[in-house]
Formats: C-alpha cells, structure tokens, sequence
C-alpha cells in the first residue's frame, strides 16, 4: 500500500537533522497558522499563491532562493563546524551523515539557491526593462516557479523521511546505482531534480519567447538593455541544456527502477557516460547561472557610474560568444578519466579560449567606470567585490583548464575553492547586487545602506579567508569530501577556513537584519519618484511597486538606453512627456493552475521515491485534469479600465514632476 | 505616445555607436523579431512551442548519443541485426508519415473552419498514430518473448529508451489529439483553441522528423553493422 | 507576377513575422493540400531510398551508412519545409535561427559524446594493459 515508507523511514538514530527539520516544521506551521488566524490566507491565495504576475511571481523565487540559501548555509556551517572537530578524531558527524550534508549543500546551492533567485531577478526586471505588461505565457510562469518550489519541498522533506543522497551534488555512477545506494537517497534527488527541471526548461522557453517576440515598439534588438541579452543568452542555455539532464536522470531512474544497464559498468553499461552527459548539461549550467549575474553587474556599474554601459555591442557579442563556447567546453570536468591527449587538447584550448570573451566583459566594466562619477551604493560594492575576486577564480580556472595541472589538482580542495570562487563571486555577488538594486522597483522602498555594507564586508571578507585557505589547502594536497584528517599541515588552514565562516555567518546576519530594519524604516526609505538610483532602462519610467499592468501606456522606444532618452528630454525641458490616451488594459486572470499543478507533481515525486505505485498513477491523472480544467475556461483575461489606469499614472506623474521642479529649483538657484 | 516631444534629444543619444540602427533605421519594422512590438499572440504562442520542441530534441540528442556509445555493449546478448524486422519498421514508417499528413489536412480544415472535415482528419490522425503505436508495443513484447528484455545489455536498454522515448511522446501526443478533438467539438474554433491546435500539428510533425532519425540510425544502420 | 508585384512581396514579408508551422502566405484549402501531398511524395520516395539501399545490395557496401544518413538529412529538410513550413524568408528569421542553434547542439551533443567516450574506450580498454612494475619495490 505504501510502498518501501514504513516508519523506520524516520531517522530517529539522526537526532542533528531531525531537530533541525523539526524546528524548520514548527516555524513553518506556525507561519502557516499564523496567516490562517489572521486572517491574511485569503489575500495570499488570491494575490500571491495564484498569481500570474511576472513581478509577483519574481519575487516568490527570490524569497524562496533566499530561504534556500540559508538552508545550504547551514549545511556549510555543519561541514566547516565538524572538521574543526576532526583532527584525529570522528568529528561529531557519522560519515553516512556527513556524506548527505555535502550532498545536500551543493544541490541545494545550485538549484534551489542560484537558480531560483536568478530566474526570479530574470523574471521580475526583464518584461518591464522590455517595456511590456508580462511575460509571454503568464500562467506557464506560475507553473515554472511552483515546480521549482516543489522540488525544493522534496530535497527538504528527505531531511525527515528517509535519507537524502550520500553522493556528492551529482550522483555519480556506479555509486549511484542500486547496487552501492539502495536507500531512497538518489531517488530523492532524482525526483527533486526531474520536477523542478521541468519548471526551469518552462521558465526558459518563457523568457526566450519574451525577450525575442514580446517588447515594446522601437525595442530592436540591438536597443535592449545588457540585462534582457544575457537572459537571453542564459534561457536559450537553460532550453538546450536541462533537456539532457532530464534524458540523463531518467537513465539513472531506469537502472535504478528497472534494472537497465546505461551506467551499471557490467552487461555493456558506461558508468563514464553518465559524467559526460551530465557535464554536457553541468558546463552550460555555469553560464546559465553566471550570465544574468554579468547581466546585473553592467545594468549596477552603468548606473552607479552615471554613465552608459562602455562597448555595448562588444558586450553583446561576448554574451552570445559565451552561450555558444559553453557548449563546446564540458569534457574539461573530466580530463583525469582517461580520454586521449587529443581530445583532451582540444577540450582545454575551447576552455581557454572561453575565458577570452569574459575578459572582455571585465574591460567593458572598468571602461564604463572610467571617467564616471562613482556613487558607492551596495549593489555597486558588490558589483566591484565581483570584478576583483572573480578575478582570481577565472585566472585558476584557466589553470585548471591545463590537462597536466588539472591531473595534480583535480578534486583537491584546489578545485572546490575555484568552483567556489567563480560561482559565489559572480553569481550570489550578483543576486545580491540584484537585489539592493531592484529591491526599492519591488516594494517601493530602499533597503538601508549601513546594514548592506556590514554585510557587504563582512560577506565578502568571511569568502576571501575560507576559499583562500582552501586553495591553499588544495596545494598541501588535501582532497575533497573528507570526513576527518590526520595532517598537521592541513590544521591551520581548517582552522582559518573556520573562522571565515564566522565572519560570513555575520555577513548573513546583517543581510537578514538589513531586510527587517528597512522593513521597521520603510517610510523613511520610501521610493516616491520610482527612480531611486537614476536609471537608465525603462524599469525605472514607472512607479514603485509597478501598478500590475506596468505601463499605462507601452513605451515607444526612440533609442538606446530608452528611460534615459525620455528623461534626458524632460530634464532639458523641465516638463513631463503629454499624458497618454488612457485605455482599458487587458490582464491575464490570475488562476491556480501553476499551485495545483505542483501539488500533483510532489504526489508524483514522494510516490515515486517510495514505490508507491497507484499514488504515482494519481498523481499523473491530476495532473493531466489540472491542464484540462485550465484548457476549458472560458475566460483568459479581465479588464481594468481606463479611469483606473489614469488615477493610478497621474499619482506616479504627480511626485515625478515634483522631483522634475526640484531640479528645476536648483539649476535656479 | 508623445515621446516624440523631445525634438533634437531622442535621435541625437546613441552612446552604443549603432549609428544605423538609430531611430529605428536600418532595423526591421516587424512585430516580434523587428522593432514593431510585441508579436500577434498567435506567433507568440508558435514561437514558444517551437523552442519547447527543439529543446525536445535536444532531449532526444541526449538518448540518441547513449545510443550511438552504448550500441557495442551488447554482453555477449543478442546485436542489432539479430533482432530488427525492416518490413514492421516500414509499416511503422509509412502509418506514421501519413499521419503526419492527415495531421496537416486537419489545420487547413481547421483553418477554413470545417468542422466535420477537422474531426474526420484528426481521427484518422487518431487511428494512425494508435496503429504506430500498437506495431511498436508487439515489436516490444516479441523482442523480450525472445529473451532481448532492456535489462539484458546496455545497448538494448539504450535502444528500449531511445525508441520508447518517442513512442511515449506519440502516446502523449494521442491524448492530446483526443483532447483537442474535444475542445475543438465544445467550444468551437475559439482563437486560443486554434492556437493550441497549431501546436500541436507542430508536435505531430516534429515527432515525425526524431522517427527520421530513428528508423534510419537505429534500424537501417543496425540492420547493416 | 511581375518584378514590382516581387519586390512588393519581399518587401511585406521582410515587415512581416511568421509563426512556425505556419502556412505563408493564407492558401486556400486545395493548395494545402497541394502542398502536404507533395511533402509526403517526397518523404515516402526518401523512405523508399533509405530502405532499398540497405535490403538491396545495389550500391557499395561502405557507402551505405552515408547513403542512409544522406537520405535521412534530406527527409528530414523535407518535413521541415513541407510540413512544418520553415522557410528561408525573412519573416521566418526567428524560427530559423532557434532551429539552427537546435541543431548546433544536437550535433555537438551527440559527436561530441560519440568522440570523447571512443576515444575514452578506446584508450582504456583497448590498449595492452602494461605489465605491473615490480622495479620500485
């Protein structure tokens, strides 16, 4: 009836997880309940679970990445906390546990941290710096993130029920295979993996169709701004990369299942072919993940500098260089597993050379701030953290990109210091720079500085001291994944490492308090005009929070860098552009298709886990009615009208003309 | 819009040096792909399904190429050309290139808004691609009545997946078939519903197009080696 | 049709966006038709070819796994024209372009993956397995 669940499904022999989880369960429940008495479910049903908003629905995956975040940072906290602990000693983590912590912290990064909270950054500023009302497929959007969320409810659910996998953040084969794992581990990550796999692809062809079919007239291609091209080029990845992890999981799922034999090493099977498959999809998962982070960094600089973005059409042929180049480099993950010198070379050269369009980007950068009037906002210190310490990640990436050196560094603490050194330097320096910047568009008020900058410095600090001591480490000869040491060398280093941990920890903190404080002073920090940093893509042309149709009217776009052209116009003439002819707007109807959808696919995923077969089969039968109960209605759209459009623009028109005479005044005076 | 008030301004910032393309000059004036706004709903919807299905076959690419490595891991079980019938791939071939064009008689019927002529295509398309499936499913079963079940050697699990992979998606692609014959029966040719029903003619030909690949690469080449 | 009647026609369809599978211009139902019956002329003729190559031992015999893959590049252009109706024009742009990166990747992914894992076999197993040194002991 229930499959392989029983009660000893529960780890009680695990008290540290359990606890934890529990915890985690109690405030969740209490959150829950707490809405449910107060009253506020039904305004979170109505305008948050089930909406279709881009804006709204970017949001929910940033706050569920920022969640996430802080899960794999615990994990972290275990891992670094337990090796102080194991100098010739078992440390205070059982093996069997310490292996699905390191597990568990890369998925949870990658997938339900990095990922979420691009696609959310993606999500929310691309269709408004287009200048349009949504994405492409509103509803799809709603799907895609509710997806992504139910995967990461599995990853989390595997903390209480059963076990999660003991195999590093890929599930490498033959350990994978049921032969060595026959706990419901993998099965949890494949699941997890597969459901929310699903919602990115989704999320992918959403945004491609946006950014190449839906934009404002006058928006040519060559006029959008640096953010909708490397979302571009990270959604076309996202399209022809996740495909082959789906193929590669479902192969892992069929050996595992039924017994095939693609990755078994016996009857035939190449347990190397599923490192190449699933490197295929693991080098452009790097871009997917970089490239709107790139993205930030030069909407930040160009900003902050008060300048346009230096070399913009280089910077476009850079990003599309990337997309294409990330294709071709894969086999570098894997140079130690025996291919011939051959193919091994030409693998490090398309390596090598990939590193040549970044550079250019880091070039663009400095030019764009060369000359500029600097304004040092937190977006902008962690824009500057990025070009300094990517720096140093790229440089020993292009080390790494050497056959013979990465024969002496491969899987050393080397390794995982540059893996961390590119991937938290661009891609959660990025959110973060994403975040202080497009916050105030968001929610209509700042963050506060001082407790950006505390974090900030306190962030970038902890991450200098733990990733240099690993790549030291890494050059002792330290390997990755160990549960204890004997080495006194290694002991100062672990040491350091640890107390960089504490100094990120209070990065955290102060990111955390940073969002409360400005939460309590959110009438101070209050964003009237909609244009808090001087802008200069059309996100900032309407009000903050943007009214749910984004313009009242759809921009014409008369040039490159659209906002600024029209606000260039009006500062020179001291007046606002004529109000437009106000008519009604057509909405999509927000629907819980995308809610319901991701119920019916954690049924799927735990009965699958647990071999519970005819929960499964209901599982794919709700799902499928869902889709037809969505196909049947009859109504797609409602309308606001035309007054309402009007009251809502004048009152954004109204404090930006105030802010137009205050300039006014001091040119004056 | 009046953002044209701002004579001497709009056209003179062109800080990217695109000098061409300022102004709109030298750029399409299209919808969608030119600087004309956003595309009429019914390209965009198209457009989304077409990169859905090349990510498709990125998918199929990835089923393909373990395939393609995996085909000599045959431990000592039986090989491709022990076990491949060309006259039941033939037959499979032309029900399912038929299909495909009954599956385009049916958008044009569609298209001119006759009824009758839509439902009588799609159920052709219906039987069509069921027939397809019924002849891969009895290949199916032979092949493991013989003793070459998926769990026998890597290339017959490769081959299994490769080809029950498409065989899934023409099951799925019937269900949809069916539950657009539906739709189209109740509501009518509403513009959504023709939307849907052009994506899936594109689906259907798209299948079409991996059975190309299939036929060729996995039974012809197999039949050979 | 006249020069100016094409010039007149290029021009709309360089304004012009298509959708995929979309038929350009609007036909009336006879010429689709028209139109689907010759794609499947075509794909069955290539089928035909694919299927004698191989069961009829009329070509030489190293040249057939071309001659099938050939066939099969070219069945597969048919249905695109025919029955998805990508066109090379400029209202097709968008669609082409997606479909040329597709293929890109679809090339890349499976030589790549054929590449690397002969290679990779090929040195592993294949070589002689060297003799297990003693000398260091």
């Amino acid at each position: 009836m229930l499959g392989k669940l029983t009660l000893d499904a529960i780890p009680l022999s695990q008290p540290i997880p359990l606890i934890a989880a529990a915890v985690v369960g109690l405030v969740l429940l209490g959150v829950i309940a707490w809405t449910v008495i107060a009253g506020h479910f039904p305004y979170l049903w109505r305008e948050w679970i089930t909406s279709v908003d881009h804006k709204r629905i970017g949001v929910m995956y940033c706050i569920l990445a920022l969640v996430m975040l802080i899960r794999g940072f615990s994990d972290a906290i275990l891992m670094r906390s337990h090796m102080l602990f194991a100098y010739k000693a078992p440390g205070y983590l059982p093996p069997e546990h310490y292996d699905q912590i390191f597990s568990a912290h890369g998925v949870v990064m990658i997938f339900f941290g990095a990922m979420p909270f691009m696609i959310g950054l993606m999500n929310f500023a691309v269709p408004l710096q287009l200048g349009v009302r949504d994405v492409a497929f509103p509803t799809l959007n709603s799907v895609s993130f509710w997806l992504t969320a139910s995967g990461a409810l599995l990853v989390n659910v595997s903390l209480v029920v059963g076990e999660f996998a003991r195999t590093g953040w890929w599930p490498a084969p033959p350990l994978s295979e049921a032969t060595y794992s026959p706990g419901v581990g993998v099965d949890y990550y494949i699941w997890a993996i597969q459901i929310s796999g699903i919602g990115t692809l989704l999320s992918g062809v959403n945004l491609v169709t946006t950014i190449l079919k839906v934009r404002a007239p006058g928006m040519s291609y060559l006029r959008m701004p640096m953010f909708c091209w490397t979302a571009l080029a990270s959604n076309l990845l996202i399209v022809a990369a996740f495909p082959i992890l789906t193929a590669t999981l479902a192969m892992l799922a069929l050996d595992r299942y039924l017994g095939f034999h693609f990755f078994t090493d016996s009857q035939g099977g190449n347990s190397m072919m599923f490192m190449n498959l699933f490197w295929a999809w693991g080098h452009p998962e790097v871009y997917i993940l970089a490239l709107p982070a790139y993205g930030v960094f030069s909407e930040v600089i160009s900003t902050f500098s008060g300048k346009p973005l230096f070399a913009y059409r280089s910077m476009v042929m850079a990003t599309m260089a990337i997309f294409i180049l990330s294709f071709m480099v894969w086999l570098h993950h894997f140079f130690t597993m025996g291919p011939g010198g051959d193919v091994n070379g030409v693998f490090a050269i398309t390596s090598m050379i990939i590193a040549v369009p970044t550079g250019v980007k880091i070039f663009d950068w400095l030019f764009t701030m060369y000359g500029g009037r600097i304004r040092f906002h937190t977006s902008m210190l962690w824009s500057l953290g990025f070009m300094l310490t990517f720096v140093v990640g790229g440089a020993t990436g292009v080390l790494l990109a050497i056959p013979p050196a990465d024969f002496v560094l491969h899987n050393s603490m080397f390794l995982v210091a540059h893996f961390h050194n590119v991937m938290v330097s661009a891609v959660l320096f990025g959110a973060f720079a994403g975040y202080a910047y497009w916050f105030p568009k968001a929610f209509g008020f700042r963050l506060d500085e001082w407790w950006g900058k505390v974090a900030f410095w306190f962030g970038i600090s902890g991450f200098v001291v733990v990733f240099g001591a690993f790549y030291i480490l890494g050059l002792l000869g330290m390997t990755r994944r160990m549960q204890h040491y004997d080495v006194a060398d290694w002991r100062p280093w672990i040491l350091i490492a640890g107390f960089g941990v504490v100094l990120m920890l209070v990065g955290v903190v102060a990111q955390v308090v940073q969002l409360v404080v400005s939460i309590r002073r959110r009438e101070s920090l209050r964003d009237e005009t909609g244009d808090p940093w001087d802008g200069r893509a059309l996100e900032w042309a309407t009000a903050s929070p943007p009214p749910v149709f984004n313009f009242a009217a759809m921009p014409q776009v008369h040039g490159e860098e659209a906002y600024w052209t029209i606000k260039a116009a009006a500062r020179e003439q001291l007046s606002l552009r004529n109000e437009p002819d106000y008519a009604p707007i057509e909405m999509p109807i927000n629907n819980p298709t995308g809610v319901v959808c991701a119920f019916f696919a954690t049924l799927i995923g735990f009965a699958m886990i647990w071999h519970i077969w005819w929960l499964a089969v209901l599982g794919f039968l709700g799902a499928f009615a869902t889709f037809v109960v969505f196909a049947w209605r009859d109504k797609a759209e409602y309308e606001i009208p035309a007054s309402e459009v009007q009251r809502i623009n004048r009152a954004n028109r109204t404090t930006r003309l105030e802010a137009l005479q205050g300039v006014g005044r001091r040119r004056a005076a | 819009m009046s953002a044209t008030a701002s004579p001497g301004l709009a056209p003179g910032h062109d800080p990217y040096h695109l000098g061409g393309s300022r102004d709109g000059r030298g750029d399409s004036a299209a919808t969608g792909r030119g600087a004309g706004g956003p595309a009429p709903k019914r390209i965009v919807v198209a457009y989304g399904f077409w990169i859905f299905i090349l990510s498709d076959i990125v998918m199929f690419a990835a089923f393909f190429a373990a395939y393609g490595v995996l085909v000599g891991g045959t431990a000592d079980g039986p090989k491709p050309q022990e076990l491949f019938d060309l006259t039941h791939v033939a037959l499979e071939t032309g029900l399912l290139l038929l299909s495909s064009f009954t599956c385009g008689v049916a958008t044009l019927a569609l298209t001119a808004r006759r009824m009758a002529l839509f439902q009588a295509m799609m159920a052709v398309t219906f039987v069509l691609g069921a027939g397809f499936l019924a002849l891969e499913l009895k290949e199916f079963a032979d092949l493991i009545a013989r003793g070459a079940e998926p769990s026998r050697s890597a290339f017959l699990s490769s081959f299994f997946t490769l080809v029950g992979c498409h065989g899934l998606h023409v099951g799925i692609g019937l269900l949809w078939l069916l539950t657009m014959m539906a739709q189209v029966l109740t509501k009518g040719f509403r513009d959504d519903i023709l939307r849907r029903t052009a994506c899936f003619a594109l689906f259907w030909h798209a299948l079409d197009i991996v059975w190309v690949g299939v036929f060729s690469v996995v039974y012809l080449l197999g039949v050979i080696a | 049709m006249s020069a100016a009647d094409q010039a007149a026609e290029r021009s709309k369809r360089h304004r012009a966006d298509v959708a995929p599978g979309e038929a350009y211009p609007e036909e009336d139902i006879a010429k689709g038709i028209r139109g689907y019956l010759i794609g499947l002329g075509l794909a069955v003729l290539l089928t035909a070819c694919s299927f004698a190559v191989v069961r009829m031992n009329f070509i030489w015999a190293p040249a057939i796994p071309v001659a099938v893959i050939v066939f099969a590049i070219a069945q597969m252009g048919v249905h695109l024209v025919f029955f998805l109706h990508i066109t090379t024009g400029p209202d097709n742009t968008n669609n082409v372009l997606a479909l040329a990166f597709g293929v890109l990747f679809v090339v890349l992914l499976i030589g790549g993956s054929v590449w690397i894992m002969a290679n990779m076999n090929h040195n592993m197993m294949h070589s002689p397995a060297p003799a297990p040194s003693h000398a260091h002991h």
